[in-house]
């Protein structure tokens, strides 16, 4: 038996051949154009298809009605008939790399924002709030009902003729469907509510209605939740329970199976577990569904791994693996395994950037994958460059790291110096704090794919001008990253040592005291990440920030993680303050902080202060070596942002380029779609 | 009388002989019956001696240990001694037995004793100072003065009638020392053509009139197909050296030991426990009444002692007591090398699936995952147990159209086990995009597709092959006029399928893909743009297509199609060395020194090659397995397919 044989065996439901196992679980894009899906949305798609992937699955929460807005994240919106015609270019597309592909349809009920588009009143059964979206709905009427049964039908019809293999019907993370299933949103008392028969009306029409508008020759798959972990929700058992009534209607020929609620923040944040979580932390809850129902299953959550999907197929828990942000960080996940070049693959490490962006109507990226959705202009492959040349990247951070990757890739000599003795810039550090090692996994990549690409890494070595000059170079890449910037206001001490970085705690250079205070500035991973490291070491914490809450930056998905994390270990939490002055009295340090608002003054007497200000940008070589440069290090912003290449210019010597933090920070998506769009075309 | 002395010798010698041989042929008489046509045999022999054994020993043998041990130096030694010594026979029956001739022929004798003494120099060349390790030692040893003895002794005896000193008697001292020299010459050279080194000359002789396989001479395509087991035997197999026929029996007794099967093998090259030399001298000695290998003065099995064999004529062969060792039986990849390298003719393969027919067959003795693979293909079709229906699993999104479905197809691809294994699934892919891209839309049998039988009749299953090939040609045959030809682009189908199903009642057009792409590029139906990397690459070929089915030539023209000039391993076309695959080994997976793909690569950094380029997925596989660092592996068909995308 091969490692992957049943991860690559085909799937055979009624006319439909899935290739594989693999597919990717409808999320939302974020990439429409008007509620269709345009050239971006297509190309998308079509390169997980090209990458070899069994089906695509899109559209997460496409509309059916005009009463579930989509716009907040540029969502499908199927309630109209203009979709059709850019259906079918995304299923020719998808269809001609030899994937099958179905879009998820739903009504949000009350899971949604009123205060845009056609600022509807949303509808939902019982007219209860919902506390991730803020929204009080209307109590659903049975006109409405029967106007989005219909809706349904339609947008079914809508996907068929877009040449769609099939339609997900999202009865999962609290849509309409599943608002009317759960006894915690249906109080009715009419033939809607009560009863779990009752609760089921609306989805068994909805499916009935479904089927009757798409007919028999269209898949039809029903995700759900197989427990919202709400002690008034719908629990295991009565999953089951809605699974085997819906299956055994026959009329669905897929069920997609999730765990965990949606309507808090808390439970919001299991359903696209980050890397906090174990691997497929709900696995066990669709592995009990199915061995509950005949008819094919799918699940996704934290399975990103080849031999992580191969062993959970082979083991029987599913019969379809969702491998959905592993394909958003890699499209070509499916045809690097099956040509065994299982370390190509760019594994997703579960930092949801992609999702967290989502959450605030960003559209979606990847943190270690610039290439991702902007495939019309960046590179997933890359071709020869028709000159060799010598090019010397100075740090090896994620910036520099896929500058030497790119340059590499397009056949030239590349030598990288960093510093350190390992690769990975601040990455490393980030690894460092509890429950983020998975970040390290984007340096692990890079690592592997520099041995395999022969780049000449040069580690323990701090580059200078006169090295760098040694090389010979065409091109210099200065990705020299930056140091942290404790010293911005001279009240923190820096100065004087009394106070060090969240570097200075992470990398281990400082050990942390019993009684320590850190103050977040940034309001992003490395605040909360570091008091997490401290506390988790039985320290006693508090985390300040002039911000509004604590870890502001960090995204939806991500924060609820600290929340918990940081509540455990009785973190104190305390936003709006200012860190005015810090003072050594005796053996201990004052912290003197500052309310951002009243001005009101308290002091705090601790052990250490941990100052988290970001970075400042590390610059010194590259000013040294500027004015010898042919182009003095400038970055032409008019062909680097209209995705062409640099201009020539003639003379003597190197050229030179930053990237990345080295000229201002920003995140490692940003580092690295730097020296992606630079490096191309080099 | 004393003129008589010298030609009495060798008349006395002679008959010797003739009693020898007829109590070696009552050896051989032993074996099962043969149909030989002896006639044509015989009338066919000098042509088979003069042509085939000439162009055999010629070529330089495989990994020449000292300079000047060329086959040319081989053959040059061999003309002068042995043509000389044949000449100088009759001559001295003539001269010295029945005082003819005169003074002409005397000098003519001389004449062709100075020959011989030209040959001896190469033949003193050959063994000292030093001697190859591929060669035999002990009696071998003493030839080169035994033919001293002779030439001195006849000469002299000689010079009186050539007129150039007075006759003179055998009965001074000297002159029965000179007496008793040549009395040993004779009977190293004559006498010991019934027993010792020489036994080649007269052996061979015979050996190559009776031939077992007379097809494979002055064939344009090497005669390889393995024969049917015979129905009617007493036992199924080779259990003891009287279960071969009769003349494979004299075939391995024309073996000379000069080891150039030793020089090819590749498992004995890895240290696995065979050489092949061996082998055939413990089926001699096995065939007598109380043989052992204590005589056996060439390299041993690697791994194992010389000297504790033992075997009769009525004696199993296999056996750890007995005269080969199980492991040495199956350490080999029938692989073909000892067979063509081989000058005397010998089948070494052939004996090899004998042997282990009875072992398989009539014992169950397959060693190590062998018989859960037998096994498997009982149950499943396939070797590695999965589904005939999983076979195109991977082809999924081709929509790949079954023959059953279609009028007619040009090609019928057999997708052989490379189907199951990801590896060679990418070749397989390379392959239908090419022929899609020439034009050529492939069918498939799909689930109708069985294990073409290779593994099970390499492994000794005979029976397991015969039901396999059987299922298959009826399902080939019901679809007969329904295609042109069938496609892999595995060798053992080709093998199999193309040369081996015709015993059982298949004919078919088998073709090779390199065979089927050279074709399409040179008729301009594949348009490849040019490789311009750079970049250096070798070629293995397979066992199976070259030395099997003789096609060397087509692989390079696909590379050449492509603008790859080839470096060639000094091991390549007909000579190549095995990766390890063949002959079911890595199931039987006889342990050695090293890994023989190990070894091939070896090869491979030899000529500085970045890629090797091959021609079978069971190759792929075996030379992917070897650890970094080492040249990257791939088939010819992604190679092609890689270069008609750039051409576009």
């Amino acid at each position: 038996m091969g490692q992957f044989d049943k991860l690559l065996e085909p799937l055979r439901i009624k006319h439909v051949t899935i290739r594989n196992r693999i597919i990717s679980t409808p999320h939302a894009e974020v990439y429409a154009e008007d509620g269709v899906p345009g050239d971006r949305y297509i190309r998308y798609h079509a390169e997980k298809a090209r990458g070899g992937i069994g089906m695509t699955m899109f559209g997460g929460s496409s509309s059916v009605a005009t009463d579930s807005p989509a716009q907040w994240w540029k969502s499908l919106d199927f309630s109209n008939d203009k979709i059709i015609v850019p259906l079918q270019k995304l299923s020719d597309a998808v269809h001609g790399h030899g994937a099958a592909l179905m879009a998820q349809i739903t009504h949000m009920g009350r899971r949604n924002r009123w205060d845009g588009g056609n600022w509807p009143h949303l509808v939902s059964p019982s007219g209860l709030r919902e506390p991730v979206h803020h929204a009080t709905a209307k109590t659903i009427e049975l006109e409405d009902i029967q106007r989005i049964i219909k809706a349904f039908g339609q947008a079914a019809r809508r996907a068929k003729e877009g040449g769609l293999d099939g339609i997900e019907l999202s009865a999962d993370h609290q849509q309409l469907i599943d608002q009317f299933w759960s006894p915690r949103t249906n109080k009715r008392t009419d033939g809607y509510g009560g009863s779990f028969d009752n609760r089921m009306r609306f989805g068994l029409e909805v499916i009935e209605e479904v089927r009757r508008c798409a007919g028999d020759d269209f898949l039809l798959c029903l995700r759900m939740c197989a427990d919202e972990f709400h002690p008034d929700g719908i629990d295991h058992e009565e999953a089951i329970r809605i699974a085997r009534f819906y299956t055994e209607t026959g009329l669905i020929d897929l069920l997609s199976v999730t765990g965990s609620g949606a309507d808090t923040h808390a439970t919001l944040a299991n359903c696209m577990p980050n890397m906090a979580y174990p691997p497929e932390p709900f696995l066990h809850l669709a592995s009990g569904i199915k061995a509950e129902v005949k008819i094919p299953l799918i699940h996704a959550q934290g399975i990103r791994d080849p031999l992580q999907a191969a062993r959970i197929l082979d083991e029987g828990h599913v019969d379809l693996v969702g491998i959905t942000r592993g394909h958003i960080a890699d499209p070509h996940f499916v045809n690097k395994m099956r040509e065994g070049r299982l370390d190509e693959i760019k594994q997703c490490v579960g930092a949801n950037y992609c999702i967290d962006r989502q959450y605030q109507g960003l559209d979606v990226l990847c943190a270690q994958n610039a290439a991702t959705s902007r495939e019309a202009v960046m590179p997933h492959q890359f071709s020869k460059a028709e000159v060799k040349k010598r090019i010397v990247v100075v740090g090896g951070g994620p910036a520099g790291l896929e500058a030497a990757r790119v340059c590499a890739e397009r056949g030239h000599t590349v030598t990288l110096f960093e510093k350190e003795p390992e690769i990975g810039g601040q990455v490393r550090w980030a690894a460092k704090a509890p429950a983020r090692d998975q970040i390290g996994g984007i340096v692990r990549w890079f690592g592997l794919e520099l041995k395999r690409l022969k780049v000449d890494l040069r580690l323990n070595t701090a580059a200078d001008a006169a090295m760098i000059r040694a090389e010979q170079p065409d091109i210099v890449i200065m990705a020299t990253g930056g140091v942290p910037f404790i010293d911005q206001f001279p009240g923190w001490g820096a100065a004087e040592g009394l106070c060090v970085s969240t570097h200075d705690i992470l990398s281990g250079r400082v050990e942390p005291k019993a009684n320590v205070l850190v103050f977040d500035v940034t309001s992003l991973f490395a605040g909360a990440t570091t008091a997490d490291f401290i506390a988790n070491r039985g320290a006693l914490v508090e985390i300040v920030t002039p911000d509004l809450h604590v870890a502001e930056g960090m995204g939806g998905t991500t924060v609820p993680v600290y929340n918990k994390r940081l509540a455990e270990k009785d973190v104190i939490c305390t936003p709006n303050t200012f860190l005015h002055e810090v003072y050594r009295e005796g053996d201990k340090l004052i912290a003197v902080l500052e309310n951002e608002y009243t001005g009101r003054q308290e002091e705090r007497v601790v052990d250490q202060v941990v100052v988290e200000n970001g970075i400042r940008p590390a610059e010194a070589l590259y000013f040294e070596l500027k004015a010898e440069s042919r182009n003095h290090g400038q970055t032409d912003l008019d062909t680097l942002f209209a995705y062409q290449p640099q201009p020539e210019i003639s003379g003597e010597g190197f050229l030179m380029y930053r990237v990345g933090d080295c000229i201002s920070p920003r995140d490692i998506h940003g580092a690295i779609y730097d020296s992606l769009r630079l490096c191309k075309d080099f | 009388m004393n003129a008589l002395i010298p030609g009495l010798l060798v008349l006395a010698s002679l008959l010797a002989l003739a009693a020898l041989a007829v109590a070696r042929a009552a050896r051989w008489r032993a074996g099962r019956a043969a149909a030989v046509d002896a006639v044509a045999g015989l009338l066919a022999m000098p042509g088979r001696y003069l042509h085939d054994v000439h162009d055999a020993v010629l070529r330089d043998p495989v990994g020449r240990a000292k300079a000047g041990d060329t086959g040319r130096a081989a053959a040059r030694m061999h003309m002068l001694t042995a043509g000389g010594f044949i000449a100088a026979t009759a001559l001295i029956l003539a001269v010295h037995l029945f005082a003819l001739g005169g003074v002409v022929l005397a000098w003519l004798l001389l004449a062709f004793l100075a020959l011989m003494s030209a040959g001896l120099l190469r033949l003193y060349a050959r063994r000292k100072p030093e001697v190859s390790p591929r060669l035999s030692r002990g009696g071998f040893d003493r030839l080169p003065y035994a033919f001293t003895a002779f030439i001195v002794f006849f000469a002299i005896a000689t010079l009186p009638a050539a007129g150039l000193i007075a006759p003179f008697s055998w009965a001074s001292l000297g002159g029965l020392a000179l007496l008793a020299l040549g009395a040993w010459a004779c009977i190293e050279l004559y006498v010991g053509m019934g027993y010792g080194p020489l036994k080649h000359a007269l052996n061979g002789v015979l050996h190559l009139a009776f031939h077992p396989r007379p097809a494979r001479f002055g064939a344009t395509t090497p005669d390889s197909a393995l024969q049917p087991l015979p129905a009617t035997a007493e036992r199924l197999g080779v259990e003891q050296p009287r279960d071969f026929a009769w003349n494979r029996l004299l075939a391995f007794d024309a073996c000379v030991q000069c080891g150039r099967c030793e020089a090819a093998c590749p498992a004995f090259a890895a240290g696995l426990p065979l050489n092949p030399k061996k082998l055939i001298q413990d089926l001699v000695a096995a065939s007598g009444t109380h043989g052992s290998d204590l005589g056996y003065s060439g390299s041993p099995y690697p791994q194992r002692p010389v000297g504790s064999a033992h075997g009769a004529i009525d004696k199993p062969i296999i056996g750890s007591g007995a005269m080969i060792h199980p492991d040495t039986l199956w350490a080999c990849t029938t692989c073909r090398a000892c067979v063509y390298e081989c000058p005397m003719m010998i089948e070494h393969v052939d004996a090899v699936v004998d042997l282990r027919r009875f072992q398989t067959l009539e014992l169950g003795a397959t060693p190590n995952k062998a018989p859960a693979v037998l096994e498997e293909l009982k149950a499943t079709d396939t070797v590695c147990g999965r589904p005939t229906s999983a076979r195109l699993d991977w082809a999924a999104d081709l929509r790949l159209p079954l023959l059953a479905e279609v009028e007619h197809t040009e090609a019928l691809l057999w997708i052989g086990e490379g189907g199951f294994d990801m590896r060679n699934q990418r070749t397989l892919r390379a392959l239908v995009k090419l022929l899609r891209e020439a034009g050529i839309e492939p069918a498939v049998l799909g689930a109708e597709e069985l294990d073409c039988g290779d593994v099970a009749r390499r492994l000794g299953d005979e029976k397991t092959f015969e039901a396999l090939a059987r299922r298959n040609i009826a399902t080939l045959n019901g679809y007969a006029g329904r295609f042109a030809r069938i496609v892999t682009a595995d060798p053992h189908v080709l093998q199999v399928l193309g040369r081996e199903y015709p015993a059982l009642g298949g004919y078919y057009s088998v073709v090779h893909h390199s065979t089927l792409l050279a074709e399409l590029i040179e008729a301009g139906r594949l348009k490849p743009a040019a490789d311009d990397s750079g970049r250096r690459v070798t070629f293995h070929d397979p066992c199976y297509l070259g030395r099997y089915n003789g096609e060397v030539s087509a692989p390079r023209r696909v590379l050449k199609g492509i603008g790859i000039k080839v470096v060639e391993m000094n091991r390549s076309g007909m000579r190549s060395s095995c990766c390890g695959w063949g002959g079911g080994s890595t199931f039987t997976d006889v342990p050695g020194k090293r890994r023989i793909p190990d070894v091939r690569m070896d090869h491979v950094r030899e000529t500085g090659a970045e890629l090797v380029a091959v021609a079978c997925p069971n190759c792929a596989v075996m030379l992917e397995g070897v650890v970094q660092p080492r040249a990257d592996v791939a088939d010819l068909a992604e190679l092609l397919l890689a270069a008609v995308e750039a051409g576009k």
